[in-house]
């Protein structure tokens, strides 16, 4: 990955932070609202492997912990996971389509949440209430609509590094 | 053979993030509430509260003139000077509608704040809300800077809101009492029957009596019973919406429907207690 495209991963955190804290929350729809940040983490791991995605769930998640109430550490856990597993699948699916991020991001919502309240539950932090499956399917439809925009956007700005310029070139 | 190192690498990369998660989690568990990474939290806190603040702020007027605009009949493209005239005076009127209603609940706030004299409160602004759809939070304007601790009760002129759990120096974070980790001592006011009154992350709580033959009946009114030190007795919960029996004939389950409109909160009152940590502390012991 180039110099360039760390820095706009590094900004394109910070902003999902700022709208994630202050803007969505203004615009609920059923209850819920978006997680860009786990989207943003999926889609970075989908178009720049596992590790990229792992460390941008990290990241992301840490900065949620540090503002939010509940035992920090355990988001960022949970989407450093389901951003390594969006990362695997695409290597073994091999495919650009982006089908593919949407199915990661639907189903990677389930399996993020229920990791999520299953550490909390586990350390005692929650306590174990029947899911909602009605809440958890209108999160992840919401999270597909955000992978529809940020997908797109992200690959816009790969910033090539010398030698996949040169690659790219020769192909053209 | 050249992936090999490169797999090597990443597989450590990940296996360390792993340790810093567990690491973090554990120190957070075990630590106490005044411990570095709970003040971390608190010093975040008080740093992003002031642009949610902000977002908060800009995105309500934007947010109540694109419902309103969504529901207006379309008009035509010629009329589009028109068209944002009418935009503008929506605007305005909305802006000015906002400031009469937040007139009235300032007013009532008051009302009611004078009915309660003995009771001492901080009136404080909502400047956000929780950041994920798992949890039943708010975050207020007013922290440990002007009184406020952990454990506190939140309330308004309609009924009980919740309890302080996380205090920063110039913010709190309300744990609302539909949250799945909130539990207040309540008691039927008619009755008398006391219980506790717990969160389901649903817009609807459940009052759970001491006794299973407790006598509770729709329409009855639930209050707070005082009971745990942290917020005073008396002040009202909701409604029973239905008791759910055993086959036996027991009251098991009684669905209470809370008096507070938590989507229409703007401004809430925090009830100040002498050291309700140590209340629940004492009760922990």
């Amino acid at each position: 990955m180039s110099r360039n495209r760390q820095l706009f991963l590094m900004v394109v955190i910070a902003l999902a932070f700022v709208f994630q804290m202050s803007v969505l929350p203004q615009f609920k729809l059923l209850g819920v609202q978006p997680d860009l940040i786990l989207v943003v983490a999926i889609v970075v791991a989908v178009q720049d492997g596992p590790i990229a995605g792992a460390v941008v769930g990290f990241a992301g998640g840490m900065l949620q912990d540090m503002v939010s109430p509940q035992v920090m550490g355990v988001s960022a856990l949970t989407k450093t996971l389901a951003a390594f597993l969006a990362g695997v699948m695409k290597d073994v699916f091999m495919t650009y389509s982006i089908l593919l991020p949407v199915l990661l991001v639907f189903f990677l919502t389930f399996f993020e949440l229920l990791l999520n309240q299953g550490v909390l539950v586990v350390l005692g932090q929650e306590k174990l209430v029947p899911v909602k499956a009605g809440l958890l399917f209108a999160a992840a439809l919401y999270n597909v609509l955000a992978v529809l925009v940020i997908y797109p956007l992200l690959r816009r700005f790969r910033f090539p590094d010398k030698e996949e310029s040169l690659l790219l070139t020769r192909k053209a | 053979m050249p992936a090999a190192p490169r797999t090597n690498r990443n597989r450590i990369i990940l296996i360390m993030i792993i340790i810093v998660c567990v690491t973090v989690v554990t120190l957070y568990v075990r630590e106490s509430d005044r411990g570095p990474l709970h003040r971390v939290q608190d010093f975040f806190l008080d740093m992003v509260s002031p642009v949610s603040s902000a977002f908060a702020k800009i995105f309500r007027p934007i947010k109540d003139g694109f419902v309103n605009l969504f529901h207006l009949p379309s008009l035509s493209k010629e009329r589009a000077d028109l068209q944002k005239e009418v935009a503008q005076l929506r605007t305005e009127r909305i802006a000015s509608r906002e400031v009469v209603a937040e007139n009235q609940e300032l007013k009532e706030l008051l009302k009611w704040q004078q009915t309660q004299a003995e009771l001492e409160t901080v009136g404080t602004d909502i400047i956000g809300q929780s950041p994920d759809n798992w949890q039943r939070l708010m975050i207020v304007s007013k922290g440990s800077s002007s009184g406020i601790k952990k454990y506190m009760g939140v309330a308004t002129e309609e009924g009980l809101v919740g309890r302080i759990i996380s205090v920063g120096s110039r913010s709190s974070v309300v744990q609302l009492i539909t949250d799945s980790r909130s539990g207040v001592g309540a008691r039927d006011q008619r009755s008398r029957e006391t219980g506790i009154v717990e969160g389901r992350n649903e817009e609807v709580i459940r009052f759970v009596p001491m006794r299973e033959d407790a006598d509770v009946r729709p329409g009855d009114i639930i209050e707070t019973s005082g009971l745990g030190g942290t917020v005073p007795p008396g002040i009202v919960i909701g409604r029973v919406s239905e008791v759910k029996k055993r086959s036996s004939g027991l009251a098991r389950f009684v669905e209470v429907k809370p008096f507070v409109r938590f989507s229409k909160l703007d401004k809430v009152l925090v009830i100040i207690t002498p050291e309700p940590e140590s209340v629940i502390l004492k009760e922990a012991q």
